[in-house]
């Protein structure tokens, strides 16, 4: 009676595990094979306009050129411009969403659920908003002399009104607000979760023994949810990298004034696609992506393992 | 008193976060002129006229491209839920030959953005002849690495022994893990809601793969904003407010569900 049938096993470990696996073999198995393959061989501008909009692919011969596609993308310093901006916007508001987020978590906690409930609710809605509806809006409502940011920010404090979109100091402030105010509603939400697992007798060992609201951060609320901020980081790193929407509809595509706000995707669209410079230049962009994407993923995989142990308990 | 600085710090933030859509709704009735002074919060005088003129395609056919983002949002979301589910599941519960590999791509899954394989993908998908179609983007969208990993921890905390009773009881896996769906609801749900809204926003796949008459709610914004000078802005407001609608109906309906998936997945 004990055996466990491991031809039944296989016949639904097939179908539990066998769709992941597929989709997961057609649509990133092999774009990474065709971008690694495409980034290996030579740009024919002329051909692949042609192609852009019948796109036979087998009849695209082009030939191999090896790295040449790699070598032009490292000397291009739109390239290294765009990837420093990305950097800057991920730290910026990693830092920012992050400690915003516990804070507010910190806070909400201690409330009883019928204020709890609205607040975080209320906090969330930016979050499910698009970005490009949040891009608008920043252009509409928060950019500008008469813009909020200006009229209830800057100039009560007694400077004076910034152009945060065509001043370049300020389009990556800019975006990393954007981003703040798009995503702390969310890791709010994770972290008042996972402040939930601190036990109620620690809460009130530290009421009896009079520990401060900082001693409590300390010691209580930052080691509950330690592995969370880590996460949320490493989630909010790949978002950022990848984040294209909000960039695009707020700069309308382009890299804002001397393209302070040229996103890392946001170039590599413009590289391959018209509408940016129109260089149709797919090689080039899959060499872009493949010189970053690994090292990006193998830097916050060697993070996660080192901070969290081995992840395949 | 510090409870008051705490509730004021809240409350401050729960402004912030809020008011700008607040803005934009009343926008929606408002003239340029009036939209131009983002101080303004009330329009002179309330007139529907974008939402009738969106209702009437006058400029985009939005009714379509609306249908069309919820179809696509729906489909991906339905099909992640599923397919995620299940992996997570296996990996969860059995040892078996490959486990660790499997575990290892969703994990990369989730530190390699699709954005960045955007090029060979817009590639792959011109040469199986699906580009334009609503079709070509449901697949590519149906496979979350992070669904498998919330799956694997939502799973994780049933007791071993069940497993080991239903293989005893000649369960296969496959009766196991359906019989265990229903108490994994809250966390099918939160999954569900949390796709929903990633795939309804999802911009540059979408721009590279679907053509004019086939757009859906990012594409149609960005065309709206970017024609400003032409259509009013009231219109682009009164899109964005309902562009928000179906999100913000299923986040209040799975909003108590989702906390409690969350917490359990996060103290598990």
């Amino acid at each position: 009676m004990f055996d466990s049938k491991p031809k039944k096993n296989f016949v639904s470990f097939f179908f539990l595990l066998g769709p992941f696996l597929c989709l997961w073999v057609l649509f990133w198995m092999v774009p990474t094979g065709l971008g690694l393959d495409l980034s290996l061989r030579s740009p024919d501008l002329e051909l692949s306009q042609k192609s852009a909009i019948l796109f036979d692919y087998p009849e695209k011969q082009k030939s191999f050129v090896g790295l040449e596609n790699y070598r032009r993308a490292f000397d291009d310093p739109r390239f290294w411009k765009s990837l420093s901006n990305s950097f800057h916007y991920v730290l910026g508001s990693l830092l920012l969403i992050l400690s915003l987020s516990f804070m507010l978590a910190v806070n909400l906690q201690s409330l009883s659920r019928f204020w709890q409930t609205p607040l975080l609710f209320c906090l969330i809605i930016p979050g499910l908003a698009m970005p490009s509806v949040l891009s608008t809006l920043f252009y509409l409502f928060f950019h500008g002399k008469e813009g909020a940011l200006n009229q209830y920010l800057i100039m009560p404090l007694g400077f004076e009104p910034i152009n945060w979109m065509m001043d370049p100091d300020f389009i990556m402030p800019s975006m990393i607000m954007q981003s703040v105010w798009r995503w702390t509603g969310l890791v709010t939400m994770f972290f008042l979760c996972g402040l939930a697992g601190v036990p109620h007798w620690q809460l009130e060992v530290a009421r009896m023994e009079g520990l401060g609201m900082w001693a409590k951060i300390r010691y209580l609320w930052f080691p509950a949810i330690r592995n969370l901020i880590l996460f949320a980081a490493v989630f909010l790193a790949v978002e950022g990298i990848a984040s294209f929407s909000g960039a695009y509809v707020l700069l309308g595509g382009s890299g804002g004034i001397l393209d302070s706000g040229l996103l890392f995707i946001t170039y590599v669209y413009q590289v391959a696609f018209p509408g940016g410079s129109g260089r149709f230049d797919f090689p080039t962009a899959a060499a872009m992506c493949f010189s970053v994407a690994p090292i990006v993923a193998l830097g916050l995989y060697l993070i996660l393992r080192i901070r969290m142990g081995p992840l395949s308990r | 008193m510090k409870k008051f600085t705490s509730l004021l710090f809240l409350l401050l933030s729960v402004v912030i976060a809020t008011y700008p859509f607040a803005w934009m709704f009343l926008s929606s009735f408002k003239t340029n002129d009036e939209i131009y002074q983002p101080t303004l919060f009330l329009p002179a005088d309330y007139k529907w006229d974008a939402f009738i003129s969106l209702f009437n395609a006058s400029y985009l056919p939005f009714l379509r491209i609306f249908s069309n983002s919820l179809v696509l949002s729906f489909g991906q979301a339905f099909l992640a839920t599923l397919i995620s589910a299940g992996a997570g599941f296996c990996l969860a519960k059995y040892k078996f030959l490959g486990r660790g590999l499997v575990l290892f791509l969703a994990i990369f899954l989730v530190l390699i953005p699709k954005q960045t394989l955007a090029v060979p993908t817009f590639d792959w998908i011109s040469w199986l002849g699906w580009r334009g179609s609503l079709f070509s983007l449901l697949l590519p969208g149906a496979v979350s690495g992070i669904g498998v990993l919330f799956f694997l921890q939502v799973f994780r905390r049933f007791p071993q022994e069940w497993i080991d009773l239903a293989r005893i009881e000649g369960m296969s896996p496959f009766r196991t893990y359906i019989s265990l769906l229903p108490l994994v609801l809250p966390g099918l749900m939160t999954f569900f809601f949390l796709h929903f809204v990633l795939s309804f926003q999802e911009h540059l796949l979408p721009l590279l793969l679907l053509d004019d008459e086939n757009m859906t709610l990012p594409l149609a914004l960005a065309t709206l904003k970017d024609s400003s000078h032409r259509i009013p802005e009231s219109v682009g407001m009164a899109a964005a407010t309902l562009s928000l609608v179906p999100i913000l109906i299923m986040f209040s309906l799975v909003f108590g569900k989702m906390k409690t998936a969350l917490r359990e997945v996060i103290l598990s």
